[in-house]
């Protein structure tokens, strides 16, 4: 690695690349569909988030309301527990300055289907949503930013013009999941709601804790609940789609909008990262091919002295993942900086309402798949120069790869 | 010790046909220090290179300590250079990102059954044949021609090879270091018994040895 450091210093800089992009592609992947804290559940949990209003003919998509959703989602037999909510903003002035803050209304149900951490206090229960109690949870981003290090429980948030009492403090779930938010409070103060609206456009989705991991089954029943039930006057047939967030990535590269296509979807994410890793690959290839034939007079003397083939192979092959461990490692720690500058840059757009510039997580499933892909990355760009090198007639190999 | 019997070398182009070795038939025994001598391409070096198993002949047959090494797959040859065989370069060949004793010790990798340890002992010890124990932690860049060569030498005598073969071996240096690495060579067949076949253009030092054949257009001579 010393002898040319021209050589390894191009070849890490194109595998830390390479893994840097793969690792932010891959932990983005994964915050979506990856069952971790705090959706421990979600693999069975299904997000009810659209409806389709059949009417003459016509198809119109939309969110459905908190009146549509109780009314026809609930007490369902495949499902353990339902849950309720309704993702909105609010706007705080501190100290002069303005910031927008993700705010969920939402019920006792949707603690009990998450599995969040609860750093203090504790969250709303059914009699305070019963009771419209005007009480927040709120995540430990918004208790930094409204109170700093101290106390944040028992004091009190300004949420649309209301005071709300903060009893519960939270580990922050990943911006890109559905149950993230700033802060949490019952749905019963949300006075947009109209519970008496018989409209089934809304602002509201649900979250069904499936009983087992066969979703058909909770879609067929929801079909069968909606079944010739003209919820509104005038409306033919309601649909309503019931998947989880795995469904509903596998259904982002399909047409068919009643059942995710995985395959489709694999194909997709496997030619992305296909193209991903093999454009460095073959780039790695030709570094490798010249690295390596930089030392054809040591390998004209491995194999003057007994090394065979395979021997040079394995030993090639095994310096060249050593190498790509080196480059993924450095290729992990840049993607934290890099992840945070993306996030800088997608916050320009939108000053008021941040992401969070830690936003990015590197679980362990992605820092697995960031090794495997080091040692494939490895392997491919490694195994045929080392062939071809050590395939090389030894004479020729001792006069430095020169024919005379 | 060595036999070969009709030994051809050709060299086949596209348009040319180059008759590097034309029916050699040579017998080395054991324990003989041989020169081989002749002008520049003769042949000699390409005969060397096919009594050492690093090239193959175009025709004929090899035989080495009884064996017919001739039909031997690559595999087969390269354990059979790593027990029986060691060489010297003439640009010496040392891996300059390896220390002293990581180069000699390197023939001794490829053999299954020695230990690091092992390996270890007999590299101090066959740096010590060519006194340069001193050396062991040294880059070959950072010593003399005569030392890289006697390094190499160590390197060639670790795995204790019946047959050492050297090209050229005081071609790159002075007469005083040729001079110290042809009595090491000298010291080794006389000692050890090791058979040595040797190329060189230096007739004093080919003087020194038992034999000398005298190669010319790709035909021994003398």
């Amino acid at each position: 690695m010393l002898r040319k450091k021209y050589y390894t210093a191009l070849t890490l800089l194109g595998i830390s690349l390479t893994i840097m992009i793969v690792t932010i592609f891959a932990s983005f992947i994964d915050q979506i569909i990856s069952a971790n804290p705090p959706e421990v559940n979600r693999d069975k949990t299904l997000i009810v988030d659209k409806v389709s209003v059949f009417k003459n003919g016509e198809q119109t998509d939309a969110m459905p309301s908190i009146t549509f959703l109780q009314k026809n989602i609930r007490d369902l037999e495949s499902t353990e527990i339902i849950s309720y909510f309704s993702t909105k903003e609010f706007v705080s002035l501190l100290n002069g300055k303005a910031a927008g803050h993700a705010l969920k209304f939402t019920d006792e149900n949707f603690w009990k289907i998450t599995d969040f951490k609860f750093l203090q206090g504790k969250a709303f229960d059914l009699n305070e949503v019963k009771k419209g109690a005007r009480v927040a949870v709120i995540n430990e981003k918004t208790k930094a930013y409204f109170f700093n290090e101290n106390e944040a429980l028992g004091k009190t948030i300004n949420i649309y013009g209301s005071s709300f009492k903060v009893i519960g403090v939270v580990k922050s779930a990943t911006p890109f999941s559905k149950v993230y938010s700033d802060v949490y409070v019952p749905y019963t103060t949300d006075t947009n709601i109209q519970l008496t609206d018989k409209e089934i456009e809304g602002s509201y989705s649900a979250m069904l804790l499936a009983k087992t991991n066969d979703l058909k089954k909770v879609r067929a029943e929801l079909k069968t609940r909606l079944k010739g039930k003209h919820t509104v006057l005038g409306a033919d047939s309601v649909k309503v789609h019931a998947f989880t967030a795995l469904e509903q990535f596998a259904k982002s590269s399909s047409r068919n909008d009643d059942e995710p296509e995985y395959g489709k979807t694999a194909i997709v994410v496997l030619v992305v990262l296909t193209l991903f890793m093999l454009i460095p690959a073959i780039s790695l290839v030709n570094i490798n091919i010249t690295r390596i034939g930089e030392r054809a007079e040591e390998i004209g003397v491995r194999k003057s002295f007994g090394a065979t083939s395979g021997t040079l192979v394995t030993q090639l092959v095994i310096e060249n993942i050593i190498i790509t461990l080196i480059g993924g490692l450095i290729g992990l720690g840049l993607s934290v900086y890099a992840s945070q500058l993306l996030i800088h840059l997608i916050n320009t757009f939108d000053p008021l309402f941040k992401m969070p510039t830690d936003s990015f997580i590197i679980s362990w499933q992605v820092f697995s798949f960031c090794l495997f892909s080091c040692l494939l990355l490895g392997l491919i760009s490694g195994v045929y120069p080392a062939w071809k090198m050590s395939r090389m007639n030894v004479i020729y190999a001792l006069k430095g790869g020169n024919n005379i | 010790m060595i036999q070969l019997l009709n030994i051809e070398k050709i060299y086949r182009t596209d348009t040319i046909e180059t008759t590097a070795l034309n029916k050699v038939n040579i017998n080395i025994n054991k324990g003989e220090f041989v020169s081989i001598m002749g002008p520049s391409g003769c042949g000699k070096s390409t005969l060397l290179n096919i009594m050492g198993l690093l090239d193959a002949p175009t025709g004929g047959s090899i035989t080495v300590d009884n064996q017919s090494v001739t039909s031997f797959s690559r595999k087969k040859l390269a354990a059979f250079r790593n027990l029986k065989l060691g060489f010297i370069f003439q640009s010496y060949h040392l891996i300059n990102d390896l220390s002293v004793i990581d180069n000699v010790e390197l023939p001794l990798l490829y053999r299954s059954g020695i230990s690091g340890a092992e390996r270890r002992k007999r590299a101090l010890e066959a740096l010590g044949k060519v006194g340069l124990s001193a050396r062991t932690k040294h880059y070959p860049n950072q010593l003399s021609g005569g030392q890289r060569q006697r390094v190499a030498i160590a390197r060639a005598i670790i795995g204790n090879p019946e047959i050492l073969f050297a090209d050229e071996p005081t071609g790159n240096l002075d007469s005083a270091m040729g001079e110290e690495v042809m009595n090491l060579m000298l010291h080794l067949n006389k000692t050890d018994g090791t058979t040595i076949v040797m190329v060189t253009h230096d007739e004093q030092m080919a003087k020194k040895t038992q034999r000398v054949i005298h190669f010319f257009d790709g035909q021994q001579v003398s």
